[in-house]
């Protein structure tokens, strides 16, 4: 059997987007954006051996508008991972597999990573 | 214990660590990246701050290449591509945080 053309996993162009393929494919994206995201940070983190007046570049871009926004994007994508990630270690642990709450938990990693992403911004501003 | 069972034991196991340090990091980011370069270098200088980044982007990229290896699995077709990516990420998993970790400790 030819199976050479055969369409790969996750199937996405074949089945209907629903709440649980939508966080999975999401999961994915915002775990390689994440280590993208981390793989900067090292370089930032790096770029403190170059020295103050060096330094000044990379502080003038965080406190620039597109800086503010992309740490804000980072919050998030940590945040959704965090929370789906959790979802799917109770999943191993044999918890939330019935349809109706799998959407549920589902909803709420969605609506929740919004909700840590300010929580996360507001501790670390110190504004709590 | 089969192969593949130790990679999702060893990735569930990674992943468990990998969220509270995700929490401390961001937060910590947060507070900081705004700041003057004497904030920051005092940030990395702390001993606590030291183990505990090195733990996390150690982490972090050792999760991200068990994990990237799974999307590899399904879209990556053709056998030799594969093992080339594989072999790339995993390359790229453990320079990454060694140059990281080499560097901040020699912080002073």
């Amino acid at each position: 059997m030819e199976e050479k053309n055969n369409p790969i996993s996750p199937h996405l162009q074949i089945y209907k987007w629903q709440i649980s393929s939508l966080l999975s494919i999401t999961h994915r994206i915002v775990g390689v954006i994440n280590i993208l995201a981390i793989t900067i940070i090292c370089f930032w983190s790096l770029s403190i051996l170059l020295g103050a007046e060096n330094y000044e570049v990379i502080n003038n871009f965080f406190k620039s508008f597109f800086g503010k926004f992309l740490v804000i994007g980072l919050c998030w994508t940590f945040s959704f991972h965090i929370l789906n990630e959790l979802r799917h270690l109770f999943w191993d642990l044999g918890y939330g597999f019935d349809l109706k709450i799998s959407k549920i938990t589902g909803v709420l990693a969605l609506v929740g990573s919004f909700v840590l992403t300010i929580l996360f911004y507001l501790i670390g501003k110190n504004i709590f | 214990m089969h192969a593949s069972t130790k990679k999702w034991l060893i990735t569930k196991i990674s992943s468990f660590i990998l969220i509270p340090l995700m929490i401390w990091f961001i937060i910590n980011f947060v507070s900081i990246y705004e700041n003057d370069y004497q904030i920051v270098a005092l940030f990395f200088n702390k001993q606590l701050t030291k183990i505990l980044f090195s733990i996390f982007i150690i982490l972090a990229f050792f999760f991200s290449a068990l994990t990237i290896s799974e999307i590899f699995e399904d879209y990556i077709k053709d056998q030799k591509i594969k093992n080339v990516a594989n072999k790339l990420l995993n390359i790229f998993a453990i320079i990454m945080p060694l140059i990281t970790v080499t560097g901040i400790y020699s912080l002073s």
